[in-house]
């Protein structure tokens, strides 16, 4: 296991590199300049020269690159070109608020989805079925920034149960940051538990026709051990790949929830920082979300071992 | 029951009306009796985006200048009809066209305790003109020197007159720092301005992302009036239609802006005053004249006569904004209401591209951002141009993108939109006067009629020749046409019904200092 985590590992440094390089060019390749940007309605050249060049944007891009890279490797990510802030700290702000809204979207989901999904499948081509498989076909269909402005008129606007917009920390204010949360949660949630729904179903459904499960049920074993002891292990593999996968894209890429819900997370930043040139910024962030993609798929890996030891074994 | 008292907002609410855009009646509604301003509460602001510094003489942000606006204090203000009125200046005199001598207000402190004088004002505009990251420079650019004539007096020396200076002075360029926090803070001030201002209202805490907070300041000099509220919350909020229905949930007590298509909507909900603003800022395209096919001033005018400008003000704009006849808006004295918007003429139009040598049309590219409501107008001005056989191809950029392609005249007609200073001086010189190299001369005009015509009215102090001068203007580029103009937008706000007294003022910025929260 040691092995295969330090392997991992190894493996992130020339992804991390790609990516990098890939983001620098990118950014560079876009029309665009941060000080314009920031001085949109100054008309004073000699103060947007001595800005360019305190910032070290009038270097061949390939300097800018190396220069960026000679202080990533003394753990230095620079800082906003906007708010004259370490990349790190304005990083550290956003993050907090971002995990904590993957997380509660990702067990809402699990919460709706595994019942759903196993329904499902022991109710093949039944009522139950339709109806789940309804219920994920709409969670797939159903446009995020639509289905927030739903749940806003109704849960903020017309029942007034839950806050339309805003961020509280759960760990400092309790009850109310989780509050603050829960509709952005349900928001992400749905469609991913729609996602989960028809991967554990067809999994299921997959499991449900091998021959162990009809020597268990030979056995005599209950069908819900049967369920519980052999199906639904065997089965949660593509589940766990999903949710792997998911994670990444909850931490950074809920841009569009965020906006709506003015929630302050990683998303957010560096979408807005894309639009501002900033580009230490979004060097900066896009390589933390890098290294968390690679991170949140390490997990999916060991997660695989303990599911399935056979995967350990080889 | 209805009153018929009228309470102060409401007279203020009508007043602004007539002032401005009166096509578009406000709502006025009579609050309940003569109610006596109440100390107390916190007010709830949502805004479309977050602050991006603290320290006015750095920023570039128009969403700054409605928190600074609270916090800090410019040496002249602004009344609701956009004439100039005592700030931290008391009076001030023109001795001769190159110098102002300002007496500043006595017994005014900063937050963090220390004197605001002479030698404190002097600090500032040495600040703002020398200052590395400085984004004063430009507007200060004809002050040559500042003297200390006594304690409270202060002479500023200028290279060559400028009448629209005062104005200018009205914000940013005028905002008093305390020298003490500058000296001890650094750059520190870009994040936390505590002690900074002398408003009525003092910096708290910014809680990037999430809050800024400000308390009412209790030395305020200013003896009459407010400031009642407590405290002041301002939060980003950047979707629009979240933030009204935070505002119609009671979450919030008054947003900066209500979209057109939001505002019949708004005005139909009891739970919400809508209060129109007519604004200072211009919706308009820049024709470059530096190369085809905007190089040749008939094809200019083609698509000038083309347009139907009053269908864009009703269609796109739902009425909340007006067509508009140049870079003048109604809500400014300089506003010339005998010129009418270049109105609509297909005939013309195609005489026009005969002359232009184009009798059968032309295709060129219109740029604007990638935002609704530009789209949108883009999308109508695109069907209007195809009735007199111009072919316009819709190109989306992001803002960034917008800003570089025109900074490097590398377009050939390109929206732009102002947000509008309060002397028209601001909304035309840089824009139109011929200059080198990068600036705000984006069309890339250069015409020695229209540079002798700018030149004069900087030179020219008497209001009224002022106008005429900028009514020639005005003409001159309806004629020329660096710039077609579309509208002049109203940007409405909108209210908890129990916010009161607020007083709208064109620019936009929400002054906090008179109004109170009824319990």
């Amino acid at each position: 296991m040691l092995r295969l985590v330090l392997h991992r590992i190894a493996a992130t440094i020339p992804v991390l590199l790609l990516v990098t390089a890939g983001i620098f060019s990118l950014l560079h390749l876009t029309p665009g300049d941060p000080i314009d940007v920031m001085m949109a309605e100054s008309v004073d050249a000699t103060v947007k020269e001595n800005l360019r060049k305190q910032l070290g944007l009038d270097q061949p891009i390939a300097v800018q690159y190396l220069t960026w890279m000679g202080r990533l490797v003394r753990g230095d990510l620079g800082r906003s070109i906007r708010n004259g802030e370490p990349v790190i700290e304005n990083v550290g702000r956003r993050i907090r608020p971002s995990l904590q809204l993957a997380l509660f979207a990702m067990t809402i989901s699990v919460t709706v989805a595994i019942p759903i999904g196993i329904i499902s499948a022991l109710r093949h081509n039944r009522t139950a079925d339709r109806v789940g498989t309804t219920f994920a076909l709409f969670g797939i269909c159903m446009p995020n920034f639509l289905l927030a402005l739903l749940l806003i008129f109704l849960f903020g606007v017309t029942l007034r149960w839950l806050p339309i917009s805003g961020y509280m920390d759960p760990l400092e204010e309790g009850w109310d940051g989780v509050r603050s949360l829960v509709l952005p949660a349900v928001t992400l949630g749905l469609a991913l538990a729609a996602v989960i729904t028809r991967t554990l179903r067809s999994s299921l459904l997959e499991a449900l026709a091998e021959d162990y499960v009809r020597t268990a049920r030979a056995k005599g074993l209950s069908e819900w051990l049967v369920i519980r002891g052999h199906v639904l292990k065997n089965a949660l593999i593509p589940v766990v790949t999903v949710l792997g996968l998911q994670l990444g894209t909850l931490i950074g890429g809920a841009v569009i929830t965020e906006y709506v819900f003015a929630l302050p997370g990683v998303g957010r930043l560096v979408v807005d920082a894309v639009f501002a040139r900033d580009y230490p910024l979004v060097q900066g962030v896009v390589l933390l979300i890098a290294v968390g993609f690679i991170l949140s798929n390490l997990l999916v890996d060991i997660l695989y071992g303990f599911i399935d030891p056979r995967i350990r074994v080889r | 029951m209805e009153s018929r008292h009228v309470s102060r907002r409401t007279f203020l609410m009508t007043s602004a009306t007539v002032a401005g855009a009166s096509v578009f009646p406000m709502q006025a509604r009579a609050t309940l009796g003569q109610e006596t301003p109440r100390k107390g509460g916190t007010l709830r602001v949502g805004f479309y985006i977050e602050a991006a510094t603290m320290d006015p003489h750095l920023s570039g942000s128009k969403i700054d200048r409605q928190v600074y606006h609270n916090v800090y204090e410019p040496l002249v203000t602004l009344d609701v009809k956009l004439g100039i009125k005592p700030g931290l200046a008391e009076s001030w005199q023109q001795p001769d066209p190159k110098s102002y001598v300002f007496k500043l207000r006595r017994g005014v402190k900063f937050h963090d305790g220390t004197d605001f004088n002479a030698e404190a004002a002097k600090f500032n505009f040495v600040r703002m003109k020398t200052e590395a990251k400085s984004v004063r420079k430009g507007e200060l650019a004809n002050v040559d020197t500042v003297d200390v004539v006594d304690s409270h007096t202060i002479k500023l020396n200028l290279k060559k007159p400028d009448a629209a200076l005062l104005a200018t002075l009205t914000d940013r360029a005028g905002m008093m720092i305390s020298p003490k926090v500058v000296q001890e803070r650094g750059s520190e001030l870009e994040r936390n301005a505590k002690g900074a201002g002398t408003g009525p209202f003092e910096f708290v805490e910014w809680v990037r992302d999430d809050h800024l907070l400000i308390k009412r300041n209790e030395q305020y000099w200013n003896r009459q009036g407010g400031p009642y509220l407590d405290r002041i919350r301002f939060r980003p909020i950047p979707d629009d239609t979240v933030k009204l229905q935070s505002l119609q949930a009671g979450e919030i007590d008054v947003i900066d802006y209500v979209q057109p298509r939001d505002v019949a909507p708004a005005r139909a909900d009891k739970r919400l005053v809508v209060v129109d603003v007519p604004s200072l800022a211009a919706f308009a395209y820049q024709l470059n004249h530096t190369r085809p096919p905007f190089n040749v001033k008939a094809l200019r005018q083609a698509v000038a006569y083309a347009l139907d400008v009053e269908q864009i003000a009703k269609g796109v704009w739902l009425n909340v904004g007006v067509p508009s006849n140049g870079p003048i808006p109604p809500t400014s004295w300089a506003y010339d209401r005998t010129i009418s918007p270049i109105k609509r003429d297909l005939a013309k139009a195609k005489a026009k591209l005969a002359e232009g040598g184009k009798p059968s049309g032309f295709t060129f590219t219109l740029t604007t951002t990638n935002i609704p409501i530009n789209v949108q107008e883009v999308e109508v001005m695109q069907a209007q141009l195809a009735e007199a056989g111009i072919t316009a191809k819709i190109k989306l950029n992001d803002s960034a993108t917008q800003l570089a392609e025109g900074n490097s005249k590398n377009f050939e007609m390109t929206a732009y939109q102002w947000s509008g200073r309060p002397d028209p001086d601001g909304n035309i010189y840089q824009f139109f006067k011929t200059t080198p190299g990068t600036s705000l001369n984006w069309s890339g005009i250069s015409n020695s009629q229209l540079d002798a015509l700018l030149d004069k009215t900087r030179e020219v102090s008497p209001q009224a020749e002022r106008k005429k001068l900028y009514s020639e203007v005005v003409r001159l580029l309806q004629d020329e046409l660096p710039m077609i103009y579309t509208v002049h937008p109203i940007e409405p706000k909108a209210f908890s019904p129990r916010v009161q007294a607020y007083e709208p003022i064109p620019d936009g910025m929400m002054r906090f200092k008179d109004v109170w929260l009824r319990s």
